[in-house]
């Protein structure tokens, strides 16, 4: 049951400059790669994504525990995204009018 | 209190006695129970961050407007700051676990002083928007529209639960320095350095999407 792999020095040191890299893109995208406002947002999120997933899977060592810690995160996630996807329905259609038995 | 000496006693349910051992010392259920502190914590910001997203659709142009004010370099150098020390209480932790302790006591050392650093550079980032008078219900922040309002309430609320974090967390490695040097934590028992670790990377995920929603989203105009 117990996953014997552990992370090592060398592969802690490989995300960590993976992240600083992913830092220093998060810092200069705006000014080098000038993007409208939808492109900004989806590439700055896309960014911190992928920075989240080396965080979750080799900082607090998801990738080597047991599964069950790494459901924990995914129902985290899923109940966070269901909570978004219905807030997202009161933002767009607030004001617009959604009679549907007329 | 030191279960060591005493031996406890448990019956089954055909009344054998059995010794309870390992007392205090459940590695898998302490790690389980802060996992579940930590969805707490996931709960608490992904629901901030859904209350931002939804202003930030409903008042899109005050949002910019307000986040074009904020000293990117500052935060800037904040999300390199809190990167650095991430990585020394990671790296502090894998010396731990390889026997290294003075190591450890050194790189959990150095995250205290760049969780200070972290703290001082917020400080005088949040005094020059009070020395502007944009602080939460003040004169000039309300005679201001509605979203760039609700922009800067979030700005300090969310970057100041996230300080919060920092102050105790600054609080745990202390902490953890003090039972290191009592023996309660040491090599062969340290589940309450690896969380704190945790914790830690926790603190840094939140910041990881505070930096770019709130100082990079002005660039984008």
């Amino acid at each position: 049951m117990t996953n014997h792999e552990t992370l090592t020095e060398s592969m802690f040191i490989k995300v960590f400059f993976a992240l600083i890299g992913l830092t220093t893109l998060t810092f200069l995208q705006p000014y080098f790669m000038h993007q409208d406002l939808s492109n900004t947002i989806a590439i700055q999120m896309f960014i911190a994504v992928i920075k989240t997933f080396l965080i979750g899977a080799y900082y607090m060592h998801l990738k080597y525990e047991e599964p069950l810690y790494r459901w924990i995160v995914l129902i985290a996630l899923i109940t966070l995204s269901i909570f978004f996807i219905i807030t997202s329905f009161d933002a767009i259609f607030r004001n617009s009018i959604n009679d549907f038995f007329t | 209190m030191d279960h060591s000496s005493e031996i406890e006693i448990i019956y089954d349910k055909q009344g054998n006695p059995h010794e309870v051992v390992d007392f205090n010392d459940d590695y898998q259920a302490s790690k389980l129970g802060f996992w579940f502190f930590l969805f707490t914590e996931l709960m608490l910001f992904g629901g901030m961050f859904l209350v931002f997203t939804f202003y930030f659709y409903r008042y899109t142009d005050n949002f910019l407007e307000a986040s074009a004010t904020l000293n990117i370099v500052l935060g800037g150098i904040n999300t390199f700051v809190l990167l650095i020390s991430t990585y020394f209480l990671g790296m502090g932790l894998i010396n731990f676990k390889n026997g290294e302790v003075s190591k450890a006591k050194v790189k959990i050392v150095l995250t205290i002083v760049f969780s200070i650093l972290f703290l001082t550079i917020k400080y005088f980032e949040w005094m020059a928007e009070i020395h502007h008078g944009i602080y939460p219900d003040s004169e000039i922040l309300n005679a201001k529209e509605n979203g760039i309002i609700l922009f800067f309430g979030l700005y300090f609320t969310m970057t100041g639960l996230h300080g919060v974090h920092i102050i105790i967390g600054i609080a745990l490695m202390t902490w953890v320095l003090i039972l290191m040097n009592r023996g309660t934590i040491t090599t062969k028992k340290y589940v309450i350095f690896e969380n704190v670790a945790l914790y830690w990377d926790l603190v840094h995920m939140v910041w990881v999407f505070l930096f770019p929603l709130f100082y990079i989203t002005g660039l984008g105009r």
